[in-house]
């Protein structure tokens, strides 16, 4: 169950202060036990979490770290510290892990009713995103339909701009709608 | 490109939202205040096709990816302050709901990739738009897009020269690591796709007035 407004916003507060705190973190033992804490707190929300730490996060860091540690061990020639990579990468997943738990416990609109400006800026953009994802999918599919080959980044380039106007005029007529629609229910 | 959490500590982050924070609320105030309330559909399709844009990923030698950023485009077509809160929100919601980059590396982000580049993107255009308005752009989005990477990296190399315990990497790894993708790969996609773009969008504007 989400949280009321006057709670999500607490938390909301609390999680912004806790990932500046988390972020100063260099041990790992102390990072995997918040881990754990953080997942016993909120054990409802956490496998949803974990599964999209998995899915978002983590594998971008673990990339991140293993070039880093790469580029240190064969081209620069040095020994990687170990214990300061482990740590990097604990520390991105406990932050990224709270942020998803937290922002599944909260209730973001009600949070942000204060702020209506801000709430219905946010609405429109997310609804927009998915709207133009969903659009520029079928427009590289259109695109590979087109081509006899595999399309080369070229391709892709060239067909971008096209493809931003289109994607310009949409989002634009789209936005305006969503934003008539909201002010016209008093947002 | 973006940074994301736990990769600077809070000697690097508190002081970016310092610098950013008075900025998002002029620029907000000057562009989308409450006297300007017609200009949110605006905003939010334009930080929509930013945030299509970054999900475009372009394959780099040697097995990883890049992206464009969008910024210049948007700094060239609406000005460096609606593009750098059009930038910052779309960090704001790839942070938020994409894991995407990092709510405590926010600022630095909005700095290096909102605010940095596309200014950076706007006056190269701004110097060089009568000898050549294409190529003025095509430069403008390369040398936009060097100069959020450049300062991404610096930041990325002042934490490790601050504390290698919370940024491992050295500076000269990391430099090598991010400039060459940006210097022979991003920076060139982002122009000539700042060079198209801004050439249709100038047409299509053409024919709505006309």
């Amino acid at each position: 169950m989400k949280l009321g407004p006057r709670a999500s916003r607490l938390l909301l507060a609390a999680w912004f202060a806790a990932c500046f705190v988390f972020s100063a973190i260099t041990d790992p033992i102390w990072l995997a036990a918040l881990q754990i804490a953080i997942a016993l707190v909120f054990w409802k929300q956490a496998p949803a979490a974990a599964r999209r730490t998995a899915l978002s996060a983590v594998p971008l860091t673990l990339f991140l770290i293993l070039a880093s540690w790469g580029w240190v061990r064969f081209v620069a020639h040095q020994t990687p510290d170990l214990r300061a990579y482990a740590a990097l990468a604990l520390r991105a997943s406990l932050i990224a892990f709270t942020s998803f738990a937290v922002l599944a416990r909260v209730d973001l609109l009600a949070a942000l009713a204060p702020w209506p400006t801000l709430m219905r800026l946010l609405v429109i953009i997310l609804g927009q995103v998915h709207a133009l994802r969903l659009l520029v999918s079928e427009s590289l599919l259109g695109l590979r339909s087109r081509l006899p080959r595999k399309p080369r980044a070229l391709d892709v380039v060239r067909d971008a701009g096209g493809l931003t106007a289109t994607l310009l005029t949409l989002a634009s007529k789209n936005a305006r709608d969503i934003s008539d629609a909201m002010r016209s229910r008093g947002f | 490109m973006h940074i994301p959490d736990g990769f600077l500590a809070p000697t690097i982050t508190l002081p970016a939202y310092a610098i950013s924070a008075p900025l998002w609320v002029w620029a907000a105030r000057k562009h989308f205040g409450p006297n300007q309330v017609e200009a949110l559909p605006a905003v939010g399709a334009l930080t929509a096709v930013a945030f299509v844009l970054q999900t475009i990923m372009i394959p780099v030698p040697g097995g990883t990816s890049t992206h464009l950023i969008g910024a210049a485009l948007l700094a060239l077509a609406q000005g460096p302050l609606v593009a750098f809160v059009c930038e910052s929100l779309v960090l704001l919601v790839q942070a938020l709901f994409f894991g995407a980059g990092g709510i405590t590396a926010l600022g630095v982000n909005a700095l290096a990739m909102g605010l940095l580049g596309p200014l950076c993107a706007w006056l190269v255009f701004r110097g060089l738009r009568r000898a050549s308005p294409r190529l003025a752009a095509l430069l403008a989005a390369y040398l936009g897009m060097q100069v959020s990477t450049l300062a991404v990296a610096l930041t990325l190399g002042l934490q490790h020269h601050l504390s290698p315990a919370i940024f491992p990497t050295p500076f000269p790894v990391m430099i090598a690591a991010m400039m060459l993708p940006s210097l022979t790969v991003a920076g060139i996609v982002e122009g000539l796709y700042t060079m198209l773009a801004l050439r249709l969008l100038e047409r299509v504007r053409g024919k709505a007035a006309s």
